[in-house]
C-alpha cells in the first residue's frame, strides 16, 4: 500500500512495564502511553485518536480478574464493543480498534505487538475519512 | 525495576477517624498491610532481579515492626478479618510475609546499626520479650537510652514456647538480636526486677526516669478441679507445659525423649498443641485431653485453631474432648492414670464454670503428663512494688498503660493482659509513646484513641480461590523442621496479587512511593453541574459514592477516604461533572496526538 | 417613540416545529409582537429573499434561526442573516446541534441521492434524472440549491450567539429568551438561555431511583415493553437519554411515559454527549459471571441512532466546519 499506519497504544501501568527504569519508561512512551488504568479511556478519547489522524489504536490492558482497580479492563471492554458499532456506522472497521489482556512487567513484548497491528492496519488500508 | 520511596508524599497518612482496609484495622500495630501486599504484586518474577525489591518492602516493614520476620511464622491475626474470607478465602498475609523474611533475614544479620542520637533521659524496660523489645526499640528511635532488664540468659520472652517446627530458631534470635543491635539498646541478662537487690527505688536511684514493666506470665497454672488443687501434681512424671516447652527450646532434649512412652497432655488452647504435637515428635504415643467440645462453633468449643487440630491429628495424636482431670493416680512416685470425668458445661452466662458428671468417667494411662492449662504472671513482685489495687488486681490505666499508683511506671504485655505476641508489641509501643508524652510533659491522651472502621470489599464479578497451603505429609514430620512450606517468589506475587486493596488511598500509596503515580488526585464533582443520575454511584467498584439531597437537588459526593482516584467515575459521568484534580491525563492525551499530525 | 427592535424569524433545512413552537405562545405571541417587530417570518407572512438583502448590516436586532444546513441555500441565507442580525439565536435542535437529519452524515451524499430520486419504490425515473445545481435550459442557466455532502450544525457555518435547543423548544423558552435579548439581560456570549444541568436534576421520576442502581442483563428499548409510568427508565432497564442531556424541556416526553431521546443536546463542558453516554452505559450495565459482555451490549439495539440521534453534526467524528471549499456544486 505504501502507507504508514498510524497507531496509537494505550497501556496500563499496573500491567505494563512497570519494572522498567524511569528512564526507559519515558522512551517507552513513545510508542505506548501509558495511563494508570485502562479504564480511564473513555469512548471520546479514543474517537479523538481517530479524528486527529490515527489509523488504529491498540490498548494494552491487564488480565481479564487482574484489573487493580476491579473492573476497569473489563468496562472499557464493554465500552469498546459500543464504539466499535460507531465506529463501524462511520466506514471505520472493528478491527481498527483492538484490545490486549495480558500482563508484561518489563514491556518486552510491546515492540511485538505493535508491529502485529501496524501489519494488520496496514492491510486494511488507510482510514476512510469519508464521514469524519 | 521500581525503587520505592517512603517519605514526602509516599508517606502514609495518618488521620484521626478514617477507614482501613480490614487486615489493617485488625492488627494491632497497624502494619502498611496494603501497601506492601502491592509492592510484592509487582515484584519481577526473577528472583535476582526481585532480590532488591524484597529487600526494599523488608526495610519498609522493618521500620515499623522490627520483629516482623517472626510475625511471617507466627502470626495471621489479619487473615481473620481479610474481606477476601468469604468469597474464596483469606489473602494468605502470613506466608507473604514469611516470603520477605526469608530473603531478609540473611541481610538484617548484616546490616549496619542505626546511628542513633540518644539525647534524652535514662528508660528501664523490664522484661526482654516482644513487649518490652518493641517499647525499648521505638523509645530508642525516639531518642531515649534504653536498658532492657532480663530475668533469664536470653531475650524472647514467651516467644521461646513456640515450637521449631512452626519458627525456625535462626529467625528468632536473628531478628532478637538485631533490634537490639540496630538501635543500640543496652541488655542486662540474669537481672530479675523485684527480687533481690534490683527493685524500682533502686531503678530511680540509678536515674531511669520511666519503666516499662513487661515481665510477662511466666508462671503456669496448677490443675485445679472446681476449687481444690487435684491431688498427685507432685509425682514423678507430671510436668507443665510450658516449662517443658522452654526446655526444649534450650535445645537440651534428645530426639527420642519421649519414645515408648504414652503422654497425656492436658488443655485445649494452641499451647496444649504445641506442647502435644512437640511430645510426638520426641516419640511419645501423645493424647490431648480438653475440658472444651469439639465444636468450635458452641460456645464451648476447643480454643486451639483449626490448622493445629489438623495437623495434630494427621501426626497420629489423639484427641478426647469434654473431659477434666479430677484425680491423678500414682504407683509409687510415678504417675500411671488419670480419672477424668465427663464435662457437660464449660462456660455459663457468667464465665468459666465447668460442670462435671462424675458417673462417666474416663480412665487413662500415661507415664508423662503435661499439665498446659494456661500461664499467669509473678505476683509478688507486683504486689511488693505497689502496682496492684486493693482488690488485688493490677492497677493500670488501659489507655496510656500507665500505673495509676506510681507515675513513671508503665505496664504492659501479657503481664497486663494475656493475649498474642502482636497484642504485646502494640503494648510496647503504646507504653513507648506515654513514656514519651510523661517524660515531656505533655497531655497522655489526646489523640490517642483512634477510631477505624474497616472498609468492605471492593465488588467484582469474579474472586479467586485461595491457593492450597502445602504440608509435609504426616508421616515426615516427625523432626523440628518446619513442616508447611512457604511461597515461592512467582507464588507470592500471585498471592499479592490477589489483594483487593480493599483500604483507602491515603493509607497506602504504593504506587505513589514506587512512582507509577505522580500524586493521588482526588476526585472531585462540579455541584453545579451534577444533576443526581446516580451513573457514577454504579460505576464506582468501592462503593465511594452515594446521592444527597441538598439545596441545589441531588447530588454525587465522593467519600475520599474511599475513593481510589481510578477515574471509573470520571469516565462514566454524562455530565462531565466529574474530574480528578491535577489529572495529567489531558495532557498526556494531547502529546499524544499532537504525534499524529 | 422609539423604533420597536426588529427581529427575524428565519427557517433553514427545518420541518417547521420550532416557527410552530413559536406560535404555541398563542397569546403570548400578541404581546411579542407589540414589543417588537417581526421584519422575516418566512413560514408565516410573505416575505422573499430580497426583503433579507435589503436590510443593512446589524440592521435587524435578533435573528432566531431554525434549521440545520445542508445546502447552498441554507448557506447563504445564514451568512446573510449573520451580517444583517445583531445577534444570532440558533432555535432548536437542527441549529443547535444539527438535528435529527444529522444522521445523514453516516449515509455517502451519492447514496441519498440515488435512494431519493432511483431507487425509491415510489419513484418512476426511467432515465435516472437527478437534480442539479445548475442546468442549462433554452439558452439559460436554471439554479438550484447544491446539495451538500454533510449536515452543519448552524455555528459550524457562521458565528452563533445563543441557542436555544429542543426538537422543538418549548414555547416559554423561547419567550424568555427573546425577552433577556430585548431587556439586555443575557449571559455571556455562546451560552445556551436553558438551564444548565441534565435531564435528571429535574426529572419527576429521579427520585424513583434506588441509592445504587444497575442494570443486569440487556437494556431495552421503550418499544419493547410495557414501561411502569412512575419509575426512572434507566432503573427499570429501559435506555433513556436523560443523564447525558440538557434538562428545561419540562419533561414531556417522561411525562408521556416516553424515555428522553437527547432533543436538548449536552449539558456545557460536553462538547459531544452521544459519545460520553457509551461510556456511562458500559458503567451501567452489568455482566455478570456468566454473562455474555458483547451480546449485552448489542442489546442496545442501534447505538448510533439512540445516541447521536439530534446531535451528530457536533460528535467527535461528525463535526466539521463549513469552508468554501467543501460547498461542492456536483
Amino acid at each position: 500500500m505504501g502507507y504508514e499506519p498510524k497507531l496509537v497504544c494505550f497501556s496500563c501501568k499496573f500491567g505494563w512495564g512497570y519494572l522498567k527504569d524511569p528512564g526507559d519508561l519515558e522512551a517507552g512512551a513513545s510508542l505506548s502511553t501509558p495511563v494508570e488504568c485502562s479504564g480511564r479511556l473513555d469512548a471520546l478519547h479514543l474517537l479523538r485518536a481517530f479524528k486527529e489522524g490515527a489509523d488504529g489504536v491498540l490498548i494494552l490492558a491487564c488480565e481479564e480478574g487482574h484489573c487493580h482497580f476491579q473492573e476497569g479492563n473489563f468496562r472499557t471492554l464493554k465500552m469498546l464493543y459500543l464504539l466499535q458499532d460507531v465506529l463501524s456506522a462511520h466506514g471505520i472497521e472493528k478491527e481498527r480498534v483492538r484490545m490486549e489482556f495480558s500482563r508484561d512487567p518489563e514491556g518486552t513484548s510491546i515492540p511485538d505487538r505493535l508491529a502485529r497491528m501496524r501489519a494488520s492496519l496496514s492491510a486494511l488500508g488507510p482510514l476512510n475519512r469519508t464521514f469524519l | 525495576m521500581w525503587h520505592t520511596v517512603s517519605k514526602g508524599t509516599a508517606a502514609v497518612e495518618p488521620a484521626v477517624k478514617q477507614y482501613l482496609p480490614p487486615c489493617q484495622e485488625q492488627c494491632p500495630i497497624n502494619e502498611d498491610i496494603q501497601r506492601t501486599n502491592v509492592l510484592i504484586s509487582l515484584l519481577p518474577e526473577d528472583p535476582d532481579k526481585a532480590a532488591p525489591g524484597i529487600l526494599q518492602i523488608g526495610d519498609y516493614l522493618y521500620e515499623k515492626n522490627p520483629l516482623f520476620p517472626v510475625c511471617g511464622y507466627v502470626c495471621g491475626l489479619c487473615e481473620l478479618e481479610c474481606n477476601y474470607h468469604a468469597k474464596g478465602g483469606a489473602i494468605k498475609r502470613r506466608l507473604l510475609k514469611r516470603f520477605i523474611s526469608d530473603t531478609y533475614i540473611p541481610y538484617l544479620e548484616g546490616r549496619d546499626e542505626w546511628s542513633l542520637i540518644k539525647h534524652k533521659e535514662n528508660v528501664a524496660i523490664v522484661g526482654g520479650g516482644p513487649a518490652g523489645l518493641m517499647a525499648g526499640y521505638d523509645l530508642s528511635k525516639r531518642g531515649y537510652r534504653v536498658t532492657i532488664f532480663e530475668a533469664s540468659d536470653r531475650l524472647g520472652g514467651a516467644l521461646w514456647l513456640i515450637p521449631r517446627y512452626r519458627l525456625p530458631e535462626r529467625v528468632l534470635v536473628s531478628t532478637l538480636e538485631a533490634m537490639v543491635r540496630m538501635v543500640g539498646m543496652d541488655v542486662k541478662f540474669n537481672t530479675r526486677i523485684g527480687e533481690g537487690k534490683w527493685n524500682l527505688d533502686r531503678l530511680r536511684n540509678e536515674g531511669y526516669k520511666a519503666v516499662f514493666i513487661a515481665q510477662g506470665t511466666p508462671t503456669p497454672r496448677t490443675l485445679t478441679f472446681g476449687r481444690d488443687p487435684v491431688e498427685g501434681q507432685d509425682l514423678s512424671g507430671v510436668m507443665y507445659g510450658h516449662t517443658f516447652l522452654y526446655e526444649v527450646s534450650h535445645g537440651n532434649i534428645r530426639p527420642d525423649y519421649f519414645s515408648g512412652k504414652k503422654i497425656l497432655v492436658i488443655g485445649g488452647g494452641n499451647v496444649a498443641f504445641d506442647v502435644a504435637r512437640t511430645a510426638r515428635r520426641l516419640g511419645g504415643e501423645t493424647t490431648v485431653v480438653a475440658l472444651e467440645r469439639e465444636d468450635k462453633t458452641s460456645r464451648d468449643g476447643i480454643p486451639a485453631d483449626v490448622e493445629e487440630i489438623r495437623g495434630a491429628w494427621e501426626e497420629g495424636i489423639r484427641i478426647v474432648y469434654s473431659r477434666g482431670v479430677q484425680r491423678i493416680i500414682g504407683e509409687g512416685e510415678r504417675m500411671r492414670q488419670i480419672a477424668c470425668p465427663r464435662c457437660v458445661q464449660v462456660y455459663d452466662d457468667k464465665g468459666f464454670h465447668p460442670v462435671f458428671d462424675s458417673a462417666d468417667t474416663l480412665l487413662l494411662d500415661g507415664d508423662v503428663l503435661i499439665v498446659t492449662v494456661g500461664q499467669g504472671p509473678d505476683w509478688t513482685p507486683l504486689r511488693s512494688e505497689g502496682l496492684v489495687d486493693d482488690r488485688g488486681r493490677l492497677a493500670v490505666d488501659p489507655l496510656t498503660l500507665q500505673s495509676r499508683n506510681k507515675e513513671w511506671v508503665f505496664v504492659g504485655g501479657d503481664l497486663r493482659k494475656i493475649g498474642f505476641m502482636v497484642e504485646a508489641m502494640h503494648d510496647g509501643l503504646a507504653a513507648a509513646e506515654s513514656i514519651e508524652r510523661y517524660l515531656q510533659g505533655l497531655d497522655m491522651t489526646e489523640g490517642r484513641k483512634r477510631l477505624f472502621e474497616a472498609q468492605d470489599i471492593p465488588l467484582r464479578r469474579h474472586y479467586l480461590s485461595e491457593p492450597e497451603v502445602v504440608w509435609i505429609p504426616p508421616e515426615k514430620r516427625m523432626h523440628f523442621q518446619l513442616f508447611e512450606r512457604g511461597f515461592t517468589l512467582k507464588e507470592a506475587i500471585e498471592e499479592a496479587r490477589r489483594c483487593l486493596s480493599c483500604g483507602p488511598c491515603i493509607a497506602c500509596k504504593a504506587c505513589v512511593s514506587i512512582g507509577l503515580r505522580e500524586s493521588l488526585n482526588p476526585v472531585e464533582v462540579l455541584a453545579d453541574r451534577c444533576c443526581g443520575c446516580g451513573i457514577c454511584v454504579s460505576a464506582c467498584f468501592y462503593n465511594a459514592i452515594q446521592l444527597k439531597d441538598v439545596e441545589m437537588g441531588r447530588i454525587s459526593v465522593t467519600d475520599p477516604f474511599k475513593c481510589k482516584s481510578c477515574g471509573m467515575c470520571v469516565a462514566a459521568c454524562p455530565s462531565g461533572a466529574r474530574t480528578l484534580r491535577d489529572d495529567p491525563l489531558e495532557g498526556i492525551l494531547n502529546r499524544t496526538y499532537s504525534q499524529l499530525s | 417613540m422609539a423604533e420597536k427592535p426588529k427581529i427575524a424569524i428565519c427557517w433553514l433545512g427545518a420541518c417547521g416545529g420550532c416557527d410552530e413552537a413559536v406560535v404555541d405562545l398563542n397569546e403570548g405571541l400578541l404581546d411579542v409582537v407589540e414589543a417588537v417587530s417581526i421584519e422575516l417570518w418566512p413560514v408565516a407572512m410573505d416575505f422573499k429573499y430580497d426583503h433579507l438583502v435589503a436590510f443593512e448590516t446589524d440592521e435587524i436586532a435578533v435573528g432566531l434561526v431554525s434549521g440545520h444546513v445542508r445546502n447552498s441555500e441554507h448557506a447563504e441565507v445564514a451568512r446573510l442573516l449573520r451580517d444583517r442580525c445583531r445577534l444570532i439565536i440558533a432555535l432548536g435542535a437542527c441549529a443547535c446541534f444539527g438535528g435529527t437529519p444529522g444522521l445523514a452524515n453516516l449515509v455517502p451524499r451519492e447514496e441519498i441521492l440515488d435512494a431519493i430520486y432511483r431507487k425509491a419504490p415510489s419513484v418512476v425515473n426511467p432515465e435516472g434524472t437527478i437534480p442539479q445545481a445548475e442546468t442549462p435550459w433554452e439558452g439559460e442557466t436554471l439554479r438550484l440549491p447544491a446539495f451538500l455532502d454533510h449536515v452543519y450544525a448552524l455555528n459550524q457555518v457562521v458565528d452563533v450567539d445563543y441557542y436555544i435547543p429542543g426538537c422543538p423548544p418549548p414555547p416559554e423558552l423561547i419567550q424568555n429568551g427573546v425577552r433577556a435579548v430585548l431587556t439586555e439581560d443575557l449571559p455571556p456570549k455562546g451560552s445556551t438561555l436553558a438551564p444548565r444541568t441534565a435531564l435528571c436534576e429535574t426529572c419527576p421520576r429521579n427520585k424513583t431511583k434506588p441509592m445504587r442502581f444497575e442494570i443486569h442483563g440487556a437494556i431495552r428499548r421503550i418499544h419493547e415493553v410495557e414501561a411502569d409510568p412512575e419509575t426512572c427508565f434507566l432503573a427499570d432497564g429501559i435506555l433513556c437519554m436523560g443523564p447525558a442531556t440538557r434538562t428545561g424541556c419540562g419533561e414531556t416526553c417522561i411525562r408521556t411515559n416516553t424515555p428522553c431521546r437527547g432533543c436538548f443536546g449536552p449539558v456545557p463542558g460536553v462538547a459531544d454527549p452521544g459519545s460520553r453516554f457509551i461510556s456511562s452505559l458500559a458503567a451501567l450495565l452489568k455482566v455478570g459471571t456468566t454473562g455474555d459482555p458483547k451480546a449485552i451490549m448489542a442489546s442496545i439495539g442501534d447505538p448510533v441512532g439512540y445516541l447521536y440521534r439530534f446531535t451528530h453534526p457536533i460528535s467527535t467524528l461528525g463535526a466539521r466546519r463549513l469552508t468554501e471549499a467543501s460547498e461542492e456544486t456536483p
